[in-house]
């Protein structure tokens, strides 16, 4: 079976599953960063207990395989009275996973301002929320489009955990697995979902180093 | 995590007493709201009859212990596996890539690229589904090294490569100067120095190595995952068994990070990651 045949048949499925694939992983990095954002917020806050959970929550999720999470959501949860769909499981996994990253990011952002910028804005009168706002945000903004555009590249390959668990349509992934079930397709399957994959970390990669030159600081 | 510390100090005036009482009530109410999420999980099992020692008092049990080492064995020989065919790979696709010779450097830099936008499920499917169905049998062992191992080639081409380009030029430029080829001086010059760079690095890609080998269960190899679920099956404690496992799989990653960690301040170098490189 030739990759054109298997678009023949199976054309539509996989133009869902691209979409399908595109459209987690828009969610989870845009989760990711959100639930990122507080991960810092928590670890760079004069609290101490927080920056400890900070941490702790950053060295967990970084650390714990994406399949170790999943059997957690899809299975034990259920027995700890939260029943979740398959969909959202995999969401959830993927947004913890991404945060922990997308967190360090930020993090190395923020180190890479230098202690005697936040003194020199001290020293002008700047009051903490502006130092914040006006120093520490827009540096570390930029200096992580680079990591980010990985991150996000990095998101795109893990939603391939979604063909662990039974989704409709399947994400690209699932459907190597789905149409090698039913047809006799060798390696054209595989073929047209690499494509896929490689297309669009080369579009992403390709966007993310055009913004990056744009708002790149050079120190 | 002690750079962390001072910049995160930075951040803040040093505090009057009013600021201090605020962080002082702050702490508290902190600490209280962490206590209480603990405590609703810890209620979640409870209330679940998931602490029930039916569930737990297996782990006491060294036939337990001794079957999950057996898996980790598992893990261990699949992840330094394919840990050894990634350098491999990545160091002859690293040097294709920085070779004279276009035709070939292009080809490195496209296999490069192509392996690293690829999940490493795909690989592996590719593996399990793909290559059986032309005639060809191997062992579960090589179905799920050879695809991480691949995976992982890609990244470590662009870590090599990193390395490479830390050599100072002006090395390079002298060498040639005294009339070596460029083979000579990628081997006595360049090399060598590269390689010690990336040290730190290359121990630090083990964890991703050994997260995409959690899905040994894809094609049944005895790794820990899947000793695990035939513990399951066994003690019918489903839940208890995921959480430790991902607290091994936690221990041991976190572990190989501090390790990395502790070689690259100590070789007073930078740990590359996929997060530091170029994206495709």
């Amino acid at each position: 079976m030739g990759v054109g045949e298997v678009f023949a048949q199976f054309g539509d499925m996989y133009l869902k599953s691209l979409l399908s694939t595109w459209l987690m992983t828009a969610v989870c990095f845009a989760g990711g960063l959100a639930l990122g954002i507080v991960a810092t917020v928590m670890r760079v806050s004069p609290l101490k207990p927080l920056r400890v959970a900070g941490d702790v929550y950053v060295q967990l999720f970084r650390n714990i395989p994406t399949v170790s999470l999943l059997v957690i959501f899809v299975y034990a949860l259920p027995y700890l009275g939260a029943t979740l769909s398959y969909r959202t499981c995999l969401l959830c996994c993927v947004i913890l996973v991404v945060s922990s990253f997308a967190s360090e990011n930020f993090m190395s952002g923020i180190n890479a301002i230098g202690v005697g910028q936040i003194e020199a804005a001290r020293s002008i009168g700047l009051s903490f929320v502006q130092i914040i706002r006006l120093i520490v945000i827009p540096q570390s903004l930029r200096t992580t489009v680079l990591p980010m555009t990985n991150l996000l590249i990095a998101t795109l390959l893990t939603t391939a955990m979604g063909s662990q668990v039974p989704l409709t349509p399947p994400e690209l992934t699932g459907m190597v697995n789905y149409v090698n079930s039913r047809s006799v397709a060798g390696i054209s399957a595989f073929v047209v979902s690499a494509i896929c994959y490689a297309g669009t970390s080369v579009v992403l990669g390709f966007l993310g180093n055009k913004l990056d030159e744009k708002v790149r600081i050079l120190r | 995590m002690s750079a962390n510390v001072s910049m995160r100090d930075a951040l803040y005036e040093a505090p009057g007493p009013k600021t201090l009482q605020r962080v002082r009530i702050g702490t508290a109410i902190s600490i209280v709201a962490l206590i209480a999420f603990i405590a609703f999980v810890i209620r979640q099992f409870y209330i679940n009859d998931q602490l029930n020692p039916k569930y737990w008092s297996f782990f006491a049990r060294w036939t337990t212990w001794r079957f999950l080492l057996k898996g980790l064995m598992g893990t261990v020989k699949v992840a330094l596996t394919a840990g050894i065919i990634a350098m491999i790979m990545g160091l002859l696709l690293m040097l294709g890539r920085i070779s004279p010779n276009k035709p070939l450097s292009v080809a490195c830099h496209v296999i490069t690229d192509l392996f690293r936008s690829l999940p490493s499920l795909l690989l592996i499917y590719f593996f399990f589904l793909v290559i059986p169905k032309y005639g060809i049998r191997m062992p579960a062992f090589w179905m799920i090294t050879l695809p991480v191992g691949l995976a992982a080639s890609g990244v470590l081409a662009e870590v090599f490569r990193a390395g490479v380009n830390a050599v100072p030029k002006g090395q390079v430029e002298a060498a040639m100067s005294l009339g070596m080829t460029h083979g000579k001086i990628t081997r006595k010059i360049v090399l060598p120095q590269a390689l010690k760079i990336v040290i730190p690095s290359l121990v630090s890609q083990l964890v991703v190595v050994v997260k995409d080998t959690t899905v040994a269960y894809v094609v049944s190899y005895p790794d820990l995952m899947q000793n695990a679920r035939v513990l399951i099956s066994n003690y019918d404690a489903l839940v208890s068994m995921y959480f430790v496992v991902a607290i091994i799989y936690i221990a041991i990653n976190y572990a190989t990070n501090q390790f990395s960690i502790y070689l690259a301040h100590r070789e007073g170098t930078q740990i590359l990651s996929r997060v530091d490189e170029n994206p495709v």
